[in-house]
């Protein structure tokens, strides 16, 4: 056994006992053998399995969105000083917001739907996007863009051989964590308005207080978000294995 | 002057939304002129309405905030000390936080009394994980010829801690401060959307079910403001305190 699952192992074992034992009410808090078996037989043959793919749908079109613009943003941005200056207010002012405010206006623009739901997750991760790219853009080492213009690179293969390149590791970053923030705002989104989803499936079950439903769907997301942010993580280690990853979280 | 140039932007496209929204170029009920918009903020503001919930949600964030640093800093520090317990503990947080914190609502309204509590703890989770994330960051990547130098000079336990692991660990430390105070915000104001009835989150919420569409860009942009304002704020603070210091990550 992988040493990093004994203390995940023994917790969901103390809580296994408790529950049974009935030291904490199982109500709230029904054992994990029951979480577990509950989650197998709704896939099976309830509606788990196309909630999944709901959530998954929006996640995928969310996050597209925001990667086709907020990387040639970033990148525009990081070589165009006229463009960086007219814009970086509106990005410093709109990158703490929560975006989950933003909510109620596509609600209005767009109706109550799939367009306003996606589009409020997209535009997390745009901002997450396009300012790791700028970043990527902007931290390069010059020396490299004097090489290359030394070497006569110009215009677009300046662009295509040294500026890109070094600002990949950027990118991927940049599209690992909007891809985390896309879920996280999916998910609430749901849980706030939508009538499908993971994220709605935590809500409802939570009214109705179907407890095993609950932990199953919040468990779901949970796994969910731990392998996409893993997966694109190794692909980056994997495409990127030159270069060490520029950031901590 | 760079500040001043910052504005000339939006100040341009201020004054284009209210030529266009008073020209009727785009509908003035989704567009609202920004100058009724300012009407709307001044009347919130006047009728103590706004103040009441800004104050709410400004005393969960804080809340929110004070108990991630705290809980964050010393467990990200235990940490990045001792293997062991980041053995144990990287697997469960590796799990738990990449789960969008609204959703740790219902969860935590089993285990404390729903209300003020359980909006303050929920917006914490998120907040705790940066700041332990960062924080242990911030121990292991400190020089280890640094530390082993300190302790061939006799740095021990505290000395060793107080002068080399903490001013070591900081720039990180402070990244996760800033990073988990924008959390602890958009959180609380999540939560506030889904649950309160009070709070900015819970005004912007109401105004869009009766359609108060000037009220909802007016408490949009007081939302955004606070925002800017802590992340800002913070970066500040830093900045005065411990003018050495960088801030590692890109925003």
């Amino acid at each position: 056994m992988r040493p990093g699952l004994v203390v995940p192992l023994a917790l969901l074992g103390l809580w296994e006992a408790a529950a049974r034992l009935a030291i904490v009410s199982p109500r709230y808090f029904p054992p994990p053998t029951a979480v577990g078996a509950g989650l197998v037989s709704h896939f099976v043959e309830g509606d788990l399995g196309a909630e999944t793919l709901t959530t998954l749908a929006r996640l995928a079109a969310a996050f597209a969105l925001a990667a086709v613009t907020g990387v040639p943003l970033g990148l525009a941005l990081g070589r165009i000083r006229a463009l960086r200056e007219a814009i970086d207010p509106y990005i410093a002012f709109l990158f703490p917001v929560p975006k989950i405010a933003l909510l109620p206006f596509l609600l209005i623009l767009l109706g109550v739907g799939e367009p306003a739901f996606v589009l409020t997750g997209a535009i997390s991760a745009f901002f997450q996007i396009t300012i790791s790219t700028l970043a990527g853009v902007q931290t390069m080492d010059p020396r490299l863009l004097e090489v290359g213009r030394n070497y006569g690179a110009e215009g677009w293969r300046l662009f295509r051989r040294i500026i890109l390149p070094a600002a990949l590791p950027s990118i991927f970053t940049g599209l690992r964590l909007g891809l985390g923030l896309a879920l996280v705002t999916i998910v609430a989104v749901e849980f706030v308005t939508a009538k499908s989803g993971l994220g709605h499936l935590v809500y409802r079950h939570w009214q109705m207080l179907s407890t095993v439903e609950m932990y199953g769907a919040f468990a779901l997301v949970g796994a969910l978000g731990l392998a996409l942010t893993r997966g694109l993580g190794a692909l980056q280690r994997r495409m990127l294995a030159w270069q060490e990853e520029p950031g901590i979280v | 002057m760079k500040g001043s140039r910052r504005l000339v932007s939006p100040l341009l496209l201020l004054a284009a939304w209210e030529w266009a929204s008073a020209a009727g170029v785009v509908r003035e009920a989704f567009f609202p002129r920004p100058s009724t918009i300012l009407v709307h903020l001044r009347r919130l503001a006047m009728d103590g309405t706004l103040w009441s919930h800004t104050a709410a949600t400004l005393t969960r964030v804080g809340w929110a905030f004070a108990a991630a640093a705290v809980l964050g800093v010393a467990i990200g520090l235990a940490m990045g000390l001792s293997r062991r317990l980041r053995d144990g503990l990287d697997p469960v947080f590796a799990v738990i936080y990449p789960i969008p914190s609204v959703l740790f609502l219902p969860l935590v309204s089993f285990l404390v009394p729903a209300g003020e509590l359980a909006t303050v703890i929920t917006s914490a989770v998120t907040s705790f994980f940066l700041v332990a994330f960062s924080t242990t960051h911030g121990v292991r990547q400190i020089d280890r010829l640094v530390v082993e130098a300190a302790i061939h000079y006799g740095a021990r336990g505290r000395r060793l801690f107080t002068a080399v692991l903490l001013p070591g660990a900081l720039p990180h430390v402070f990244t996760g401060l800033r990073l988990g105070l924008g959390f602890a915000l958009i959180v609380a104001v999540a939560v506030e959307i889904v649950a309160a009835s009070r709070g900015l989150g819970a005004l912007l919420w109401l105004s869009w079910q009766v359609l108060k569409v000037e009220d909802m860009y007016a408490i949009f942009f007081v939302i955004a403001a606070i925002g800017a304002a802590l992340s800002y704020g913070l970066a500040a603070v830093r900045a005065r305190l411990l003018p050495w210091v960088q801030d590692v990550a890109t925003r």
